[in-house]
């Protein structure tokens, strides 16, 4: 039996009255899966956008689907059903000095979410995305069945299910290859800077091995040299060997939304004052910070996102190359004292990886914004989406619920590839969402 | 301790089993599907530490449990305890059921569970210790249109319950029986309730906390002992009326 429900993305952008389903026996998800047309697969219903659901369309939970599979802490390895969440996989793994490096910004996103995300963190510069920790992948699909990929076993199916957004079949299991994490304290090193421009050249300049990123003001009266002024966090794992238990991370988070949206350019302007003054003037510029304030930065900041209020808010998060974001930010610049968006939040990092297919990974600078949705900030945004294809940016497409087909086929060279094997896969196209339809995939 | 749960692969079985776990007991664990079973064995030991053995079992088979007892004869004397949260039902349990579904909801529900009992209780009894824990259901309290034999089987289960807990009276013996509401587990899901769904979890916490007390019949969630009373006290006509109209609200809703 399935379950009518209304679901709304987590970017509160589109509310779908869907079926839905959770499943815990592997029969019943079998069964599920072939009586129906097309379905998607679900985890923790994170996404900003509706990758996990499309109107009266069934959606199969398989949050119940949690368990640890197989562990060796000598080998590194660990096999995980794809309903378990971030936090539970790393208050097992904590407690034995390992971890992913992979870690998406919210610790209640389940793994199959994450690797059919192909989900980064902070730690991007160094170790890229989880597609660099994935050994084996177990997928369930409505025709083919169970399939196991990996390099060696299915391997173009494995290339399309890592960033694929679920539309190769349910992600049963992931297996990963850990790595060693010596400490959970950080040492947090924050530094200001005048400009982007200067986030930038510290970016280009620091270690890669730390999790640095930056926090931007977008002052709309500023000019051009002083233009996203801000912070730049650098996170270092504290060399002290320290045998102080990970606090562990549960379950209690509840999302609330506030009637109306709270987010305008004079609170913005406030928050970005005392943010930024507060960290300038009264905190250290190094101090200890833990694991899951370090990984998970929005964890029990959650309010931040319910400030939107129920019309919510857009993220857009991009890659471009290091010798085109100079002439790429003086356009953004018209653009925003142009419209004079609500800018919330601006940051950068620094992104390592091949890109190909859907997924979001390159060598490239990572810059990422959220907007306040309304009638303006889309205009400001549609203006955006040429200059992305006018400087060969890689939009990700599970952040922004605006992204349009035209822009999508430009900016993704491989588009059309992945659609094509897609279809070699599936000519009957079973698994789609939301996100899928709206970009044609 | 050792432990063995049925149906442990799903909804208030697998809430059992991790509770169980959690306090380092030993279980074995009995479902009809090999891969559910593998799963939880895997995360319970990686998690827990602790030994877990499985056997995949169809419970609607009385043949299938002989040749499990014949199979494995000494399990019976390894158990300390054994909790059976079984809930079959099929989509379409009504007046007009033909003999095969009879027969398979009466074996899971109530056949299998006093043939388990039967063969536990003489060591139990032997040993002067052992604990057995029944699930009955709030659907067994009233007749019905939908999941009829169900409903007659977990009525009968109630019953039988009782008796065992009369037989045991001077043992050592712990037996607890509860009458279940609606749970959040898939047996309930997408049912449309006119009372609230209950914590599975909370209710495994209640009987892992209850082991070796005095026999027991617990209503879950509570208000569903008034319900109760008040269903016994009320005329049967009146609560026709009752059963039509709330049935017309669950409809509408």
């Amino acid at each position: 039996m399935f379950e009518k429900k209304k679901i709304t993305s987590f970017d509160q952008n589109c509310s779908l009255e869907i079926f839905i389903k959770n499943c815990d026996k592997y029969k019943e998800l079998e069964n599920d899966s072939r009586s129906v047309e097309n379905l998607i697969t679900m985890g923790s219903c994170y996404s900003y956008v509706a990758a996990s659901f499309k109107e009266r369309s069934l959606s199969i939970n398989i949050k119940k689907f949690n368990r640890i599979l197989f562990f060796d802490k000598e080998k590194k390895i660990i096999t995980v059903e794809a309903g378990i969440k971030i936090f539970e996989l790393l208050n097992f793994t904590l407690k034995h000095n390992l971890w992913i490096p992979q870690i998406p910004g919210h610790p209640f996103i389940s793994i199959g979410g994450a690797v059919a995300s192909n989900v980064h963190g902070k730690s991007c510069a160094f170790y890229g995305t989880i597609k660099n920790s994935i050994e084996n992948i177990k997928i369930f699909h409505k025709y083919h069945g169970w399939l196991n990929l990996n390099s060696e076993e299915n391997n173009n199916i494995f290339d399309l299910t890592i960033g694929g957004l679920g539309l190769t079949g349910t992600i049963i299991s992931v297996t990963f290859k850990l790595q060693e994490l010596n400490s959970l304290n950080f040492l947090t090193t924050v530094k200001s800077v005048k400009s982007i421009s200067q986030t930038i050249d510290f970016l280009e300049s620091s270690d890669d091995e730390n999790l640095i990123y930056s926090w931007n003001v977008i002052d709309l009266a500023s000019d051009v040299n002083s233009f996203g002024k801000g912070l730049i966090f650098e996170n270092k794992i504290s060399q002290k060997n320290n045998l102080e238990f990970y606090k562990k991370i549960e379950c209690t988070s509840k999302k609330i939304i506030f009637p109306i949206n709270l987010w305008n350019n004079l609170t913005i302007k406030c928050f970005n004052y005392l943010f930024y003054n507060y960290h300038k003037y009264i905190k250290k510029n190094l101090y200890k910070d833990s694991f899951s304030n370090v990984v998970f930065p929005f964890y029990n900041k959650e309010i931040y996102f319910s400030l939107f209020g129920h019309k919510g808010f857009i993220e857009s998060q991009i890659l471009i190359s290091k010798e085109k974001i100079h002439d790429f930010l003086e356009e953004l610049k018209k653009n925003i004292d142009y419209y004079q968006p609500s800018i919330t939040l601006f940051s950068l990092k620094k992104m390592s990886g091949e890109q190909k297919y859907l997924r979001f990974e390159d060598n490239k600078i990572c810059l990422t914004f959220n907007i306040v949705k309304n009638k303006k900030n889309t205009h400001f945004l549609n203006e955006l989406y040429k200059l992305y294809i006018k400087y060969n940016v890689i939009p990700s497409i599970i952040k922004d619920s605006n992204l349009d087909k035209e822009t999508f086929n430009k900016c993704y060279k491989e588009a059309d590839i992945f659609r094509e094997e897609l279809k070699k896969f599936d000519p009957k196209r079973i698994y789609r969402s939301e996100l899928s339809d709206r970009l044609n995939i | 301790m050792k432990y063995l749960i049925l149906g442990a692969t799903s909804g208030l079985g697998r809430e059992l089993a991790y509770s169980l776990a959690k306090k380092k007991n030993n279980l074995v664990i009995i479902s009809r599907d090999e891969r559910d079973l593998k799963a939880i064995k895997e995360d319970l030991e990686i998690q827990y530490k602790i030994p877990v053995q499985y056997f995949e079992l169809n419970l609607s088979s009385f043949e299938k449990i002989q040749d499990f007892f014949n199979a494995n004869p000494n399990i019976i004397n390894e158990i300390d305890g054994i909790l059976m949260p079984v809930g079959m039902t099929i989509k379409k349990d009504e007046i007009t059921n033909n003999l095969e579904d009879t027969n398979a909801i009466i074996q899971a529900n109530l056949g299998s569970i006093i043939y388990f009992v039967s063969k536990f209780i003489p060591i139990f009894i032997k040993k002067n210790k052992g604990t057995i824990v029944g699930f009955g259901s709030i659907s067994g309290m009233l007749g019905r249109e939908r999941n009829v034999v169900y409903a007659s089987a977990k009525r009968a289960l109630e019953s039988f319950f009782e008796s065992l807990a009369i037989s045991t009276f001077s043992t050592k013996i712990n037996t607890q029986f509860y009458v279940v509401g609606y749970l959040d587990t898939n047996l309930s899901y997408g049912e449309k309730t006119l009372l609230p769904k209950s914590s599975a979890k909370k209710l495994a916490n209640i009987v892992y906390n209850n082991f070796n007390k005095n026999y027991k019949k617990i209503y879950y969630p509570y208000w569903w002992l008034y319900i109760n009373i008040l269903f016994k006290i009320i005329p049967f006509y009146f609560l026709k009326i009752i059963y039509k109209l709330t049935n017309k609200k669950i409809n509408e809703k």
